[in-house]
């Protein structure tokens, strides 16, 4: 790899589960305050890339780095794993990440959930992490919902405290797992204007997303995955005007009519 | 049925009644601390761990708990070792012999009871601590233990009115508790059936109030289990 600065640097990805492969060779870089917009089918490995970038899933072969930073790996193939736990909890702590499913933890209040990170994590004082909470909490507009249990918040204001438990962790990158998918269509709006908003502020995200036209208004670059390898890259206007690639004309057509 | 003979025992019931309970409570606090590191030897990746663990609860419910208590009872004294050793001043006596007993049977059940609820608080939940960077202490401490509590709440309450129920094989190696005072007391009157029904209620009326206690914490556990 080149020895420039980037704030994400992947490469020679290789994941397989069973004999399926997913991911075969993905290599990208982000730099700071790049928005990636990772598209792609089911199953072309999207969502497994963004995993093994704070290593939910190990990657078989290759490496992550995270600011130029080596993630440490031991082992071969189906054996391999992290060789230093620290390590991986501290770069864990540098990236925060956006689920489909939310993931709010149920025993908590969405303030708690918020919370949690920075006095478990990073070890803040309460009362700054609880200031801390209440500011993201305002900005993704749910100040008043701070003592709800998350059983009692629709989708789209669930995932938009668990875009305020990921703001608090104050990330370098944070990843977004199709942050939009699980919801009711007339709940999306809500979570893609607060994931702009984040956009415009400079800061470095890589989201995976079906969401074709707010990938390309929101987006820095936009990658489209195909078979665990990126088939294009580039600006927005780059990939959606590029006519060479079938299998992307294909994705991008079948994306219109289903919208 | 003569019901004054049962108001005229009820005294001198109750008073095994105070055994019987601590018979329970110690059992229960034992059988606890136990059963946790249980459970997690027995979800452990390690072989090492796990198969020792499993080797464990399956010996101890395959075994009636009666057999378990004799083993411990009438079969550790056979040992000379034993009888020298500072375990003896434990071992001779029927009361602590039903503890070691009640404690690891009941360790046994709960640590599968544990196992299982640890195992059933969802991925998710797991994988949104991780991502934050949080070591596998903290996930197991904030994240995994509140909520496989709620989970294994129900099973443990259940085990807990078995384990209750059970101590009153204590009685047949001598310990004087529910039953075996109710025993005694029969032998004297002859008396079997009003001094076993009284026995009868005395144990449901304990089983009634544990279940209420649990139903009590579950319910303050649950907090966040409210919908709009």
């Amino acid at each position: 790899m080149n020895s420039e600065s980037h704030a994400l640097t992947i490469d020679n990805l290789h994941k397989s589960f069973g004999d399926l492969e997913v991911l075969n060779g993905t290599c990208m870089c982000a730099d700071k305050g790049d928005v990636i917009s990772i598209l792609g089918s089911s199953g072309s490995g999207k969502s497994t890339l963004l995993r093994c970038i704070n290593l939910l899933e190990i990657p078989q072969q290759g490496d992550v780095y995270i600011n130029d930073e080596l993630i440490k790996m031991k082992g071969e193939g189906s054996k391999r794993k992290a060789a230093d736990q620290r390590q991986v909890e501290r770069i864990r702590s540098r990236l925060s990440m956006v689920f489909q499913s939310f993931n709010l933890w149920t025993h908590m209040t969405v303030l708690e959930n918020i919370m949690e990170g920075p006095v478990q994590v990073l070890n803040v004082q309460k009362d700054d992490a609880k200031e801390r909470a209440m500011a993201y909490l305002e900005k993704v507009g749910l100040a008043d919902k701070y003592a709800c249990y998350p059983s009692q918040l629709s989708g789209g204001q669930m995932q938009r405290v668990a875009i305020a438990r990921a703001l608090a962790m104050e990330p370098d990158i944070l990843l977004f797992d199709e942050p939009t998918s699980a919801l009711d269509p007339e709940l999306v709006n809500e979570v893609l204007q607060v994931i702009e908003l984040l956009a415009a502020e400079g800061r470095t995200m890589l989201i995976v997303t079906h969401e074709m036209e707010f990938a390309r208004q929101v987006s820095s670059e936009i990658i489209f995955l195909n078979e665990g390898v990126i088939e294009i890259s580039g600006s927005p206007e780059e990939v959606f005007n590029n006519k060479s690639s079938e299998k992307f004309s294909n994705f991008f057509a079948q994306g219109r009519t289903t919208q | 049925m003569n019901l004054q003979i049962v108001m005229e025992y009820t005294p001198e019931i109750l008073a095994g009644v105070v055994v019987t309970m601590k018979l329970v409570v110690v059992t229960m606090v034992l059988g606890l601390l136990l059963a946790v590191p249980l459970a997690l030897c027995r979800n452990a990746k390690s072989k090492w761990l796990s198969i020792p663990a499993y080797a464990y609860i399956y010996f101890f419910r395959g075994t009636p708990l009666l057999v378990q208590l004799f083993i411990i009872y009438y079969g550790f004294s056979q040992f000379e070792s034993i009888r020298q050793s500072f375990l003896w001043t434990f071992l001779s006596e029927s009361y602590w012999c039903s503890i070691l007993a009640f404690t690891l049977n009941t360790a046994a059940y709960t640590a599968e009871i544990l196992r299982g609820a640890i195992k059933s608080v969802p991925q998710g939940q797991i994988e949104a601590a991780l991502s934050v960077g949080m070591s596998p202490i903290k996930l197991y401490t904030r994240i995994i233990s509140p909520q496989a509590a709620l989970i294994a709440l129900p099973g443990y309450c259940n085990e807990s009115v078995l384990m209750m129920k059970g101590t009153s094989l204590a009685s047949t190696v001598a310990l004087l508790e529910i039953t075996g005072i109710t025993r005694n007391l029969i032998a004297e009157t002859f008396m079997p059936l009003e001094l076993f029904f009284l026995a009868g209620v005395i144990y449901m009326i304990i089983s009634t109030i544990m279940i209420g206690g649990f139903k009590l914490l579950e319910a303050s556990l649950s907090r966040f289990r409210v919908e709009i």
